[in-house]
């Protein structure tokens, strides 16, 4: 399963073209995020790191477990499955891991500040004292 | 017309049962589906809602809920389950439920499965889930025509009925014994006693579990599960065809109870997880008592139930509370009144919890001959249960009336 | 190495982990080699009566069966470990991971195993995802 990130300025039809102009022995599905190939596992492979090329940062990947097409998981047949409201929002925050990505490319040192620590009780009663002062 | 069966569920796909869902809902003309919900819609729905779980699995239920109710999605019914045990999820698939009866007019039925699921039972739930939905016209029908026979093939008994212009004019029943033999046994003694043939016979309907293998041989006009047949059989017997009702069948092998409005159920639960909540245990009760089980009723009511510890959940264990207090010495009418209670409390709490009991309620089944148990009842529910003339006929009578529907031109 | 993932659905670690260089252990995968067998018993996942009755290794009977069916089928995945990644608060943990008490059964079960493991949240921004991603990539990185 190959999703674009939406940060990238590819389309799943541009995936799947450059896909198949790859002449490898896959199926190849255009979907709304990206396509989803099928086939031995070398050809697989070898179409992942292809396509990857294209936009390494905003490219990413996962192993289905239902086959192309598989009724058993149709959004047509029976409506959307759970799986694809999970889909629906990684896809969406792909983007932010684009950032992180190009950031460990980038060997930053990312670290955040710590979080504020627990209002001391001392302090929260001056506040309340001067609240309801 | 395929009817579309919402689910809104937890668990089902890693119980190994949805094949089983998928399976009884084709077999009965229907198709389980799932409302379409967006992400964003999730969080949305849930504090609209207002309960919020910590699985998402269930704030997706309710999303889903909310979907159907907001006329967003459309089906036909909606089936709601999750898994056996799970504290979380029968929170929320009771408040889904009862939010589903109060935003929408779709039927809806509940269950709570383990691996282990029973297809029969849930077989039974989606027919009627589908019958409701497919035929209306049918189960409005409040007058039977004609010359038609009912048999009701139960887990116990097996009951016939004989009706002419609806008029009762026949009827015989027999404990289960072969599903086949008894079904005509009992249609053959509820004829001579009507004083007609089979052959004059403008229909006939059968109901319950063996209704599929007695339906066939007999060529049955109507051969329908016993939820919606009964709860039409419950109202012709008690004459209560307008307005709102419960209908209370305490069985044999499981337990029903069915709300409806002008005669046609519009929700409905079904137990049969322990057979302490059933007729078999007053069964098991009566031999171990050895008195006849017509006497049950009146002995109860001749006892004290909070005399003696019973909690009958499991029929083993409650036979067991039954010998416990024999030896302490308690009288047998205070065992039949416990006995009677416990199972009524079983009812309420693994049943009436699932539906919003409406008056009058109308206790049908063999076991509504056994006045303890009655009384019981009423007890939980706030008011005396009324008991149709015939009221263990009434899955035959629903057989019955139903199947003078499909006669032409009468 | 063979990394598990938690939750082990999730595209993105799944992805991370490949792309630094390790064998992601994918439900995914597991759940494949169900779908596609040539027997079809209990669709659409295809789980058997001893695929549930697995997850008695790791939860009693009392245990409802979806915890148990889930289990019977990460619990193997826990086992194979070599290392793995947590990732807290995430937001979208439906239909496979949609049980959160099996969930945390999960997270503690990786914990409980004595391998390295990586816990991390969730971002709700660019800069918390670069902290995400820079210390799993330190992470995968670290275990060669």
């Amino acid at each position: 399963m190959i999703v674009i990130a939406p940060s990238s300025d590819l389309t799943p039809d541009q995936v799947a073209r450059f896909i198949h102009s790859l002449g490898l022995d896959i199926n190849i599905k255009e979907t709304c995020y990206g396509a989803n190939i099928e086939g031995p596992k070398g050809q697989v492979r070898k179409a992942l790191t292809e396509v990857r090329k294209l936009d390494p940062n905003r490219i990413f990947s996962k192993v289905r477990a239902f086959p192309i097409g598989d009724e058993r998981r149709c959004r047509a047949h029976h409506g959307s499955r759970p799986g694809f409201n999970q889909v629906e929002k990684e896809w969406k925050d792909l983007s932010m891991i684009d950032a992180g990505l190009c950031a460990a490319d980038r060997g930053e040192i990312c670290e955040l500040p710590p979080p504020p620590e627990k209002l001391p009780v001392k302090r929260l009663r001056e506040i309340v004292d001067e609240v309801t002062k | 017309m395929t009817i579309k069966i919402a689910q809104l569920s937890c668990g089902t796909e890693y119980s190994g049962i949805q094949s089983e869902i998928d399976h009884a809902a084709d077999t009965v003309g229907g198709k389980m589906v799932y409302p379409d919900v967006a992400f964003d819609d999730i969080k949305r729905s849930v504090d609209e809602f207002g309960f919020n779980p910590a699985s998402p699995q269930l704030q997706l239920m309710i999303a889903r809920a909310k979907s159907l109710a907001d006329g967003h999605y459309d089906a036909d019914a909606v089936f709601i389950a999750t898994c056996f045990r799970c504290a979380e999820g029968a929170l929320v698939r009771n408040e889904v439920r009862r939010y589903i009866q109060e935003h929408t007019k779709l039927p809806v039925v509940t269950y709570s499965f383990t691996e282990r699921l029973k297809a029969a039972q849930l077989l039974t739930r989606m027919e009627a889930l589908v019958t409701i939905v497919e035929k209306k016209e049918l189960l409005a029908r409040e007058r039977q025509v004609g010359l038609t026979a009912g048999i009701d093939s139960g887990s116990s008994t097996t009951k016939a009925m004989i009706l002419r212009d609806n008029e009762i004019i026949g009827k015989y029943w027999t404990p289960t014994g072969p599903v086949l033999e008894t079904g005509l046994e009992v249609l053959e003694k509820a004829l001579a006693e009507a004083g007609v043939k089979q052959s004059e016979l403008d229909g006939i309907g059968v109901t319950g579990y063996g209704r599929f293998l007695i339906g066939k041989k007999l060529g049955a006009k109507l051969i329908q599960e016993e939820l919606t047949v009964n709860s039409k059989g419950a109202v012709w017997l008690a004459d209560r065809q307008k307005g709102e009702a419960t209908i209370i069948d305490i069985g044999g092998m499981d337990n029903k109870a069915i709300t409806v409005r002008d005669g046609i159920p519009d929700n409905f639960t079904m137990g049969g997880i322990c057979a302490g909540a059933s007729g078999r245990f007053l069964e098991m009760v009566t031999k171990r008592l050895k008195v006849p089980i017509e006497d049950l009723g009146a002995l109860a009511d001749k006892g004290d139930w909070k005399k003696v510890n019973m909690n009958s959940y499991c029929s083993v264990f409650g036979i067991q509370d039954l010998v416990t207090s024999l030896a302490a010495g308690n009288t047998i009418e205070d065992v039949a009144a416990a006995a009677c209670h416990s199972v009524a409390e079983q009812v309420y709490m693994q049943q009436l919890q699932e539906i919003d009991v409406r008056q009058p309620v109308i206790q049908v089944g063999g076991t509504s001959l056994i006045s303890g148990l009655v009384k019981a009842v009423g007890d939980m529910v706030g008011s005396k249960p009324i008991i149709p003339k015939h009221s263990q006929y009434i899955g035959s009578a629903g057989a019955a009336l139903l199947a003078s529907g499909f006669l032409e031109g009468i | 190495m063979k990394v598990f993932m938690i939750p082990p659905n999730s595209l993105i670690l799944y992805d991370l982990v490949e792309r630094f260089g390790h064998q992601p252990l994918s439900l995914m995968g597991e759940l494949r080699e169900h779908v596609v067998k040539p027997e079809i018993e209990s669709p659409p996942l295809n789980l058997s009566q001893e695929d549930i009755m697995n997850g008695l290794k790791y939860a009693g009977i009392e245990v409802p069966s979806g915890v148990r069916g889930r289990l019977g089928i990460w619990g193997p995945m826990v086992d194979e470990a070599e290392a793995a990644i947590i990732m807290h608060d995430m937001p979208y943990t439906f239909g496979c991971v949609g049980c959160h008490r099996t969930n945390l059964m999960l997270i503690y079960m990786v914990r409980r195993k004595k391998i390295p493991i990586l816990e991390v949240h969730y971002p709700k921004t660019d800069e918390e995802a670069k902290v995400m991603v820079t210390k799993i990539k330190a992470f995968l990185e670290g275990l060669k």
